[in-house]
């Protein structure tokens, strides 16, 4: 597995803080891949049958599931420690950060007014006036402390620098060495599926610290790439590491619901495993911005992860929903993405969800054995 | 402007039937990381002492921390029994909040 590359805007931890963060990694990579597995033998071998010994018939739904898992020794043992993992995930990133965050604001500062390759830069745009959404301030999502919307001081771009360390460690680095992953695996699918698909201008959708907008600005370096989020530490930091990689890229603080774009002035808009954290009522709003914001014959193409086809499967992937501050995810189950597109204003014909399998190590999987990603794909 | 949390907001899950030991597990996940670190840096002074080639086992054996560096260990104690204690801070603190709900 390639390292994961260190730039301007990343701190050094010291010796000790090294150490914290390989051993939380060490240990996640025990749980995904030998403790994990477990409670699907335990759901199999003893809950299961319990639960047919006692109701004539298997658990008919993931609630059901629930109700007598939560209750088994071996599945409340890896809970507990998966959860603690999670939350010295962040606590080990968060140190040498705070450490370092006056000299990470001056970069930033620094980086941002730097002249890239060919009289190229990028941008970033905040509103102030903004309001988050509740489905970013009811709860910490992925239990990072503040969150990911939070300025605890001037120009902070501290929640970007905890969020790009702490993703690296939580799949123990299998996210690739720029956290890569996923914008590779929209990209394989759309070269697989779109190969003559060029587009100019592309937006990318809750894009966090941009580190799947970079791959596309990478991939398509004509195109013009902007970046949204409703983060403003995040889309500072996403401005400065893209500046230090090279990559122009316009980052701007708006909301995916209702954007300040033109109509019909993207070719391609994407998003990488965003869905899941916004709410129901605003998945709607998000397809139905896309749609207005695609010129006809444009591109939507949504990543998701999966939500698993078994009861067991349903369960264990809605784990985070119940204990890592997923809130909406547990809901995503049972929504059938492609309807909630046709809401939105695409048409049957033009729309489709698939199942596309990743080049991953599937050790580092924290909730199942079988991962396929899911894609919206839809065309204006 | 505000100190960061030390916690995420948002329902803090238990998973025994007993919170007492969700504390001690997760105390005990910390104690076990703390080892590990420690592990660690032993690890690096050794190799880097050997590759000097200019210090014996009782040198280290004769040793007595004083004054600023009994102080520096003094505080690298305080911070392991901080992490010790954080998840019994942080489920207490879980306990406050939800009863300011009520």
């Amino acid at each position: 597995m390639q390292k994961f590359i260190q730039h301007d805007m990343l701190p050094r931890p010291d010796h000790d803080e090294q150490a914290r963060q390989d051993f939380v990694s060490s240990l996640r990579g025990h749980l995904s891949g030998r403790v994990m597995p477990g409670a699907y033998r335990v759901y199999q071998s003893r809950v299961e049958p319990a639960f047919k010994a006692q109701h004539g018939r298997i658990p008919a739904d993931q609630e059901e599931v629930r109700q007598v898992m939560t209750k088994d020794s071996y599945y409340q043992f890896w809970s507990a420690m998966q959860r603690r993992s999670q939350e010295m995930l962040w606590e080990a990133v968060i140190d040498p950060t705070e450490r370092q965050l006056p000299q990470l604001i001056g970069r930033a500062g620094k980086l941002s007014n730097r002249k890239l390759a060919k009289g190229r830069r990028g941008s970033l745009r905040l509103d102030p006036a903004l309001q988050v959404p509740r489905y970013h301030t009811a709860a910490d999502i992925h239990l990072q402390p503040g969150g990911y919307h939070t300025d605890f001081t001037a120009d902070d771009v501290a929640a970007g620098v905890v969020y790009d360390q702490g993703i690296n460690l939580y799949m123990g680095g299998a996210l690739g060495p720029e956290n890569n992953l996923t914008g590779d695996t929209l990209l394989a699918y759309i070269q697989e599926k779109h190969p003559d698909f060029k587009p100019r201008r592309i937006l990318d959708i809750g894009c966090a610290i941009g580190n799947a907008t970079l791959v596309w600005a990478r991939a398509f370096p004509q195109a013009e790439v902007h970046g949204i989020d409703v983060g403003a530490p995040v889309l500072r930091y996403a401005h400065a590491r893209a500046q230090a990689f090279g990559v122009p890229v316009h980052f701007s603080q708006q909301n995916a619901e209702h954007t300040d774009f033109e109509a019909g002035s993207f070719d391609l808009v994407i998003s990488h495993i965003v869905l899941h954290e916004t709410s129901k009522s605003a998945l709607v709003r998000i397809l139905r911005e896309c749609h207005r914001l695609l010129r006809p014959g444009g591109l939507m193409l949504h990543l998701e992860i999966p939500r698993g086809k078994t009861v067991i499967e349903k369960f264990m992937h809605n784990w985070e929903s119940y204990n890592n501050n997923e809130t909406f995810c547990r809901y995503m189950t049972d929504i059938d993405l492609k309807a909630e597109a046709l809401k939105g204003g695409f048409t049957d014909a033009n729309t489709r969800t698939d199942e596309f399998i990743p080049h991953m190590d599937v050790a580092q999987m924290n909730y199942t054995e079988h991962f396929f990603w899911k894609i919206l794909a839809a065309t204006r | 402007m505000q100190t960061p949390p030390d916690r995420p907001k948002g329902h803090r899950p238990y998973y025994f039937d007993d919170p007492a030991i969700d504390q001690l597990h997760a105390a005990f996940i910390a104690l076990a990381t703390e080892l590990s670190v420690a592990f660690d840096r032993i690890d690096t002074l050794e190799r880097l002492l050997e590759a000097r080639g200019d210090l014996s086992r009782e040198d280290i054996d004769g040793y007595v921390a004083e004054g600023a560096v009994d102080e520096a260990r003094a505080a690298r104690r305080a911070d392991l029994s901080k992490r010790l204690l954080k998840p019994f801070i942080d489920y207490r603190e879980a306990l406050f909040e939800r009863s300011r709900d009520r």
